[in-house]
């Protein structure tokens, strides 16, 4: 922050403040629009009367392991590639050595981390599986039937955050300062972007699962 | 033979169908007018359920839902046919074009929802997030429904229980005389065999589907004579509201639909039984 005030760069910026307003969205906006949805839930006659933990964990844990669940298995590369994907997605950017040694540096906290090679590994499976998803889009009749200009900015903002971190540490195509301008940029984008956008079934899986799993689990039947 | 016409969709190029008539779809879109359609779909988008939101906010249009459905798998994988597509060409144009859709568009709608979906909710199980997609597809339904776009014999037996409670357009004396008639011909087989009608306490009370008295008669002696052999304490209910069908249901007319199932109830608590039994 002082940085940016001494020296207002764009670097500074999207280094200091950006980041600033970037984790606030993205923390305020989640718990704004998990409330909203709960809220609007218990308006439901169905909905939480029938709710069960036992259930709703019964269903978390079918469509959390691979190949749990029979959609999981009837579509193996999919599953693999959807997995490793989110995995990566998720825990790349939380135990990245160089994020560790950003937040150690501002606020003073940073947790166990990811070897740089196992990292760059991650990233590139991330990259990889955009791809595939890219390609999915455009070539399987069933989802591309289905599919928007949205779909195609979402699987972007998906993307680009680990193919310019990936470009970046490799002092590939940019040199490393706008690259890495470009990175941040990337990076504060999609957390604005995921509780305002359908990326937003990070939290909403969550819920939705809840739901179909006690609805099954009532009628005796199982949703996986 | 004639040569086979085809109805390609306007909006959705891909969505070729053999052309169908029917009276409920062909007479009532030429009464509807764009502010009729635009009025109802909003109000009805305006009170949609907190699950249909969460469906829409969610889905990521993988289209993983698609090997779930029948009717998908049984068109050689047309992918019009895939539960995600239907929600597509009805409901997501529908809030995409804030209701402002010709009559044309609703007959359409009218079409997937009520003639290419079971509404089974097998793409539910399918989905990794286990979104409701059949419940989006009733939310489709009440707004044909309510715009009066539906299939003509459903309509027909939607009026039907909304002024009998039974889906057939039975009279209270036709139902009674059935079921006499039934006892005596059953017990030509079955001596000392009962239909008992209105038993006050009966341990069960077994409310049969209109098409039993309507058309299969044969059903309710069967029934009779499993109820009867099991020893089995039962009885039918007089009054309407011993039906246990609900077309309404399934067009999503829920006032008629609730006046059913409260008749079923009523009749239940009026007699004193222990346990309603339905015909499925």
């Amino acid at each position: 922050m002082y940085d940016f005030i001494k020296d207002p760069s764009l670097y500074n910026l999207v280094r200091g403040p950006l980041v600033w307003v970037a984790f606030l969205i993205f923390f305020g906006g989640s718990i704004y629009k998990i409330k909203t949805l709960i809220q609007l839930a218990k308006n439901e006659k169905v909905v939480f009367p029938y709710m069960s933990i036992k259930y709703t964990l019964r269903s978390l844990l079918h469509w959390l392991i691979p190949f749990a669940s029979r959609n999981w298995k009837r579509r193996p590369m999919m599953t693999i590639i959807t997995f490793t994907f989110h995995i990566g997605l998720v825990f790349t950017p939380i135990f990245l050595l160089s994020h560790n040694i950003l937040w150690y540096e501002s606020w003073g906290i940073s947790w166990w981390t990811l070897s740089e090679g196992l990292a760059d590994f991650m990233a590139i499976i991330v990259i990889l599986s955009c791809a595939f998803f890219f390609l999915r889009r455009i070539l399987t009749p069933e989802v591309k039937f289905v599919t928007f200009t949205s779909d195609y900015v979402l699987l972007a903002i998906a993307f680009l955050p680990f193919f310019t971190g990936f470009l970046a540490y490799h002092h590939l195509l940019l040199p490393y300062k706008p690259m890495v301008i470009l990175h941040m940029l990337s990076g504060e984008t999609m957390l604005i972007a995921i509780p305002f956008t359908r990326l937003g079934h990070m939290f909403y899986f969550f819920l939705t699962r809840a739901y179909m799993g006690s609805d099954h689990g009532f009628r005796h039947s199982i949703d996986w | 033979m004639a040569v086979e016409e085809k109805v390609v969709s306007r909006e959705f190029k891909k969505y070729i169908r053999k052309p169908v008539a029917d009276p409920g779809f062909d007479e009532t879109v030429k009464k509807l007018t764009t502010e009729k359609i635009e009025k109802t779909i909003n109000s009805v988008l305006k009170g949609m359920s907190t699950r249909v939101r969460a469906a829409l906010e969610t889905c990521i249009h993988c289209a993983l839902c698609s090997d779930a459905c029948h009717w998908y798998l049984s068109h050689d994988k047309d992918p019009t046919y895939s539960p995600v597509a239907k929600i597509r060409m009805t409901l997501w144009e529908m809030i995409r074009r804030n209701g402002k859709v010709s009559p044309e568009f609703i007959r359409q709608c009218a079409r997937i929802v009520f003639t290419e979906c079971n509404a089974c909710r097998r793409c539910s199980m399918y989905c990794p997030f286990g979104l409701d997609i059949a419940f989006q597809v009733s939310t489709v339904r009440r707004i044909c429904f309510l715009l009066g776009v539906v299939p003509q014999y459903i309509l027909d037996q939607d009026h039907s229980h909304s002024a009998t409670l039974n889906q057939l357009w039975i009279s209270q004396a036709d139902w009674i005389e059935t079921m006499l008639w039934l006892e005596e011909e059953t017990r030509l087989e079955y001596k000392d065999l009962r239909l008992p009608i209105d038993k006050d306490g009966a341990e069960v009370m077994w409310a049969p589907l209109g098409t039993e008295p309507k058309i299969s008669t044969y059903h309710i002696m069967r029934t009779s004579i499993i109820m009867g052999s099991a020893g089995i304490d039962w009885t039918v209910a007089s009054k309407d509201g011993w039906d246990s069908a609900n077309m309404a249901h399934f067009i999503r007319d829920v006032e008629t639909h609730q006046r059913i199932v409260r008749g079923l109830y009523e009749n239940a608590l009026q007699l004193k039984v222990k346990r309603l039994v339905l015909t499925e």
